[in-house]
């Protein structure tokens, strides 16, 4: 097991026990939410970093994934009465499917034509649901579009906690949370080891090398976006179970900045780095919400760009550096010998 | 034919004012390779700064016409001092990708700074004209007729500064080979801090346009510039004719798609007919495939 290695089995093995003391710790059900909240945006981010900071695939549509999986999930449970936990899993397959059809789509072409192809596909679905007027169904006296327009989906199933643990339910939707959360850094860290993720940092290191030596870069990069959809699918089904609400808003630009800040504050093509980013944003948006929650998006806005100018690789490369240039250069030494062998 | 007519007058107008939208961004592009998210929010600030300086402060319109085109290159000027230039220089490599983002963050700042100073509710643009010209049966506001002449002056303008100046030609050559025009003594980053402030002030008149025809709100330059990228990408990014035939091309079969299947497939149906194209050339339909040393 390599060093780097090591590394990330201590810092996950930390998050777990910081994870499994919060709610001991954690008072107030507020607390808890936010900390749910930020737990779904770290999940999130950490695809999106697997796609962007790992694979080199620079994608704006991971929203749209988001959305996907949490109206699938909805419309399941909506439509059909179908169980959150079957309409999850469910919604997250159909994800991936959704992906891989952008992906055909998108992925034939690189760098900042991807980027604005997946947004606009985002901006699209955004538009069609929000202007989507014709009744589907009667409820009631009122009508109800397929995919609930503006206003979404409400009432169509919860994880069916609260009525096993009544008052606790938020605690147990933590736990799950939570559950999922370190799953998908499990799967991250199992993809990047994978011969498939080589293949796809090879393809974002050098690609003209990575092709020479037999990778194909169109197929390597669809398999990334599949994978990293199936996460963020099932994350946007979860979303939309524990709030028992999802709308349009998640389609919109300022959760998609939310989720690239996070990303860049962490430390892009960084293992913890959304955690981190997410822990440190949502402190930030809280302190910024005391100043008053008009500036919340001016000083988001200005956060990424600052971050993005003054430190590239994030909180985690800040750290890295600086605790590289506190070991002693014999041991740096001893360490090049030994990669090199 | 009565239909007809006013689908062609909007479509060409929105070709009008997509295609200048897209100057800047292929000018930027071309010669940076810097995706410009931030082109947007200053559509947005040019339409603003016209609406301050004419309707609030009542200055006559020669100077509040000029004030978009002031605010706008100097934006453009800062946002290349305080972000492009740093992250060109420190990693030239991801510096595609870097920018994106740290534009985006421009952007949404800039925009919620106009929401916090303006508020969200819409304004009309007092600076434009009124009545109709009359044409073989169809009328046209003589405010898109105003449209396309200006869009078309700023062009020629575009294209003479590019063809025939010095400045024009040290930016070509920029454009061309980074490398070869330094070594020629071409000073680069005086070149790409001039590319940003022509593209800011292009940017800030093309937003008043657009605020003649609509109405100031703080997303106002959101939806233009997202369709500009879209037609830069179907002619292959940085291709400034192409971009320009691409915006008045899909700004008419935009038209007409809204006219025929409804205001909300005008949208969907010009992605889908870009996708198809990029399928079939991936380096968009003039852009030639970028060959690269390793």
């Amino acid at each position: 097991m390599s060093r780097a290695d090591r590394g990330h089995l201590v810092f996950g093995l930390i998050v777990l026990a910081a994870l499994a003391a919060l709610p001991f710790v954690a008072d107030s059900r507020y607390v808890l939410g936010q900390v749910i909240l930020a737990l779904f945006y770290a999940i999130v981010a950490s695809q999106w970093n697997l796609l962007f900071g790992f694979a080199g695939v620079f994608s704006l549509g991971q929203m749209a994934l988001f959305a996907f999986g949490g109206y699938a999930t909805a419309m399941l449970g909506f439509y059909l009465d179908w169980s959150m936990w079957v309409a999850m899993p469910v919604a997250a397959v159909g994800t991936v499917l959704f992906s891989l059809v952008i992906g055909l789509a998108c992925l034939r072409l690189a760098g900042a034509y991807v980027a604005l192809l997946t947004l606009a596909v985002a901006q699209v679905m955004y538009l069609l649901i929000v202007t989507d007027t014709d009744c589907f169904v009667m409820q009631g006296a009122t009508c109800r579009q397929f995919t609930g327009g503006a206003v979404g989906f409400a009432r169509f199933g919860d994880l069916g906690t609260r009525a096993i643990f009544k008052g606790d339910y938020v605690v147990a939707n933590y736990a799950i949370v939570a559950a999922l959360f370190l799953l998908t850094m499990g799967f991250t860290w199992a993809v990047i080891r994978s011969p498939l993720g080589l293949a796809f940092q090879a393809l974002r290191d050098n690609p003209g090398c990575a092709v020479a030596r037999g990778i194909n870069r169109f197929s390597t990069q669809l398999l990334v976006f599949g994978a990293s959809a199936f996460f963020t699918g099932l994350a946007g089904g979860l979303y939309a179970a524990h709030f028992q609400a999802i709308g349009p808003g998640v389609l919109s630009l300022s959760t998609l900045m939310f989720i690239i800040a996070i990303a860049v504050v962490g430390g892009i093509g960084k293992l913890w780095g959304p955690l981190v980013g997410a822990v440190i944003l949502v402190l930030a948006d809280e302190a910024l919400r005391e100043v008053g929650g008009d500036y919340r998006t001016l000083g988001l806005g200005l956060i990424i760009a600052a971050a993005m100018v003054l430190m590239p690789k994030g909180v985690i490369g800040l750290v890295e550096s600086m605790v590289a240039r506190l070991r002693p250069a014999s041991g740096r030494a001893a360490e090049f010998v030994k990669s090199g062998t | 034919m009565e239909i007809l007519g006013p689908v062609l007058v909007a479509g060409i107008t929105t070709g009008a004012l997509y295609a200048l939208a897209t100057i800047g961004l292929s000018l930027v592009w071309g010669a940076l390779g810097m995706l410009n998210m931030a082109h947007g929010a200053l559509l947005t600030i040019g339409g603003y700064a016209a609406f301050t300086l004419a309707t609030l402060m009542g200055a006559p319109w020669p100077v509040a016409v000029l004030a978009p085109v002031v605010v706008g290159a100097l934006i453009g000027a800062v946002i290349y001092l305080l972000v492009a230039q740093p992250l060109l220089a420190r990693a030239p490599r991801s510096f595609e990708t870097n920018v994106i983002i740290a534009t985006f963050g421009v952007a949404m700042a800039l925009e919620n700074a106009v929401l916090l100073i303006f508020g969200g509710q819409p304004f009309g643009q007092s600076i434009a004209l009124t009545g109709h010209l009359q044409a073989g049966g169809i009328f046209i506001p003589w405010q898109n007729v105003l449209i396309v002449a200006v869009v078309l002056v700023l062009m020629a303008g575009t294209a003479f500064f590019l063809a025939r100046t010095r400045a024009g030609r040290a930016i070509r050559a920029t454009a061309q080979h980074r490398e070869a025009a330094q070594l020629l003594g071409v000073p680069v980053g005086r070149v790409y801090l001039q590319v940003l402030a022509l593209s800011g002030g292009i940017a800030g008149t093309c937003g008043l346009l657009v605020s003649s025809i609509t109405q100031l709100s703080p997303t106002l330059g959101a939806d233009p510039m997202l369709k500009a990228f879209i037609m830069c990408v179907v002619a292959g990014l940085g291709n400034l004719p192409g971009a320009i035939g691409a915006a008045f091309v899909l700004a008419l079969i935009e038209a007409f798609a809204s006219y025929a299947l409804g205001a909300r497939w005008g949208f969907p149906l010009l992605l889908a007919i870009v996708i198809l194209v990029l399928i079939w050339r991936p380096d968009g339909l003039f852009g030639r495939a970028a060959v690269r040393r390793l």
